[in-house]
């Protein structure tokens, strides 16, 4: 399927580069809310808590964003026309990444791996557009998911290493007990 | 390009209800719900002008989770529930969920006269070609070899129901095939059948990760179709003949046919003139 980094296409206005983040961060919100859901639904405390306060990182964001979003006519743009590197925005978790298996390693390093991507869509249209206005604002939405990656560098360094056993399953599905 | 402000009239969001999906985590499931709230948020139709019909399953649980007018009804008996309310409430826009045993064996007969009578429907089956609610039997579009369940230990032996080939052969109108690892072309392509006249069929490949924790791979065993649609049966019929069931993210098929509309010219829609129509 399409993943193509070379796929995208740059970004030359502020209300484009504001709807591609408004988008990202309500999707990113949306999904890391699910995702706790979820775990929660099937007893992964832990992991659960890891995408609940995710969940609450990116509304905060959010919050800030649509202040900054409620003064500019943003652009209608369909969900399969946003200039995304991926399948989707590049802050999501796509559902079928995650298990009941899920530890909270891997939880922390799939949040890692699409944090990282994000910082560097923004930094993409930093490095490609011809607006120094959304060169500056992108600079900036870089600068903040990269702060977002130094909080899950610093929870994966507390992940202790009993925390493998947390993908063990003791009581694994059975087809026709 | 229109604005935000003149388009977007309702969120994804606004089309899914409190309720939590207790679905596996991983199931493709959540993809095709949130592909089907993304795809009616980006048709702007009022929640109350939307009905989602289901019958029995794991993926028949979406009416639940969505906020438009649901009906989760009896196993396999989902499109002519579907069917009736259309005729009846020809503004509605009706979808139709499930899985591959609920359309393509229970409600298997439904399925042929669905696509024959060219109601304007959107049936999209999410295909895990299992019974995972009811802990992993062979289903109809099982693989024969399949050795995982110990009702079927040596693999069923049967050739698998090919539900294109059946759905075009049947009449439908719309015909098209996805992956849940693709979401937004799902959604995109979602936004096509709904719009389409008449019976549009979308096969969603939708792994079962509990008792057909393989099909993860099919993320990697997917490919893009490489040709666009055709509006030509025949033409359709002759692809499908080569097709692995893994080419996705296209329409296959789009007909002209028109839909069956019955006209109830002197209507007034009320419950005592159908219990006048239908009375002995």
């Amino acid at each position: 399927m399409s993943d193509d980094p070379s796929n995208s296409e740059t970004i030359n206005t502020l209300p484009e580069l504001l709807a591609h983040a408004l988008a990202m961060e309500t999707e990113a919100a949306e999904r890391y809310g699910e995702l706790a859901d979820q775990m929660e639904t099937h007893r992964k405390a832990a992991v659960a808590k890891i995408f609940r306060r995710l969940e609450q990182a990116e509304k905060e964001h959010l919050g800030e964003l649509t202040e900054m979003c409620s003064k500019v006519d943003l652009p209608h743009i369909a969900p399969w026309d946003f200039k995304w590197r991926h399948n989707e925005s590049p802050e999501v978790i796509d559902f079928t990444k995650v298990h009941y298996q899920l530890s909270v390693r891997e939880a922390i390093l799939l949040a890692f791996e699409h944090e990282r991507k994000a910082a560097e869509f923004y930094a993409g249209i930093a490095q490609t557009t011809t607006d120094t206005e959304v060169q500056k604002l992108a600079r900036q939405f870089a600068a903040e998911e990269q702060q977002h990656i130094g909080w899950l560098e610093a929870w994966l360094a507390e992940c202790g290493p009993g925390d493998a056993l947390a993908t063990e399953d003791p009581d694994p599905p059975l087809c026709q007990e | 390009m229109e604005s935000c402000a003149q388009k977007k009239k309702y969120a994804a969001k606004d089309y899914k209800s409190e309720l939590k999906p207790i679905w596996c985590p991983g199931c493709g499931d959540y993809t095709v719900l949130n592909a089907i709230t993304r795809a009616l948020a980006e048709l702007a139709l009022p929640p109350e002008e939307v009905a989602v019909v289901s019958g029995i399953g794991c993926s028949s649980r979406i009416p639940a989770y969505t906020s438009v007018y649901g009906f989760h009804g009896v196993h396999g008996r989902a499109l002519p529930v579907a069917t009736g309310l259309k005729l009846a409430r020809p503004d509605l826009t009706v979808l139709v969920t499930g899985g591959d045993g609920d359309g393509f064996s229970i409600g298997g007969n439904h399925f042929l006269h669905a696509c024959r009578r060219n109601v304007d429907l959107t049936y999209i089956v999410m295909d895990n070609q299992v019974y995972g609610m009811t802990k992993g039997q062979a289903s109809p579009t099982t693989a024969p070899d399949w050795e995982g369940s110990k009702l079927t230990p040596e693999g069923t032996g049967i050739n698998p129901f090919q539900p294109l080939v059946v759905g075009l052969a049947a009449g439908a109108n719309f015909i098209a095939r996805v992956s849940s690892s693709d979401p937004i072309n799902m959604a995109k392509i979602m936004v096509e059948a709904i719009r389409h006249p008449g019976f549009s069929l979308v096969q969603v490949l939708s792994p079962c990760v509990t008792f057909r924790p393989e099909q993860q791979e099919w993320r990697d065993t997917v490919r893009t179709a490489v040709v666009d649609y055709t509006d030509d049966a025949a033409r359709a019929a002759r692809r499908l003949m080569t097709d692995d069931g893994f080419n996705v993210g296209k329409v296959l098929y789009k007909g002209s046919r028109p839909p069956f509309r019955p006209e109830f010219e002197n209507s007034n829609g009320s419950i005592a003139e159908l219990e006048a129509r239908f009375a002995l």
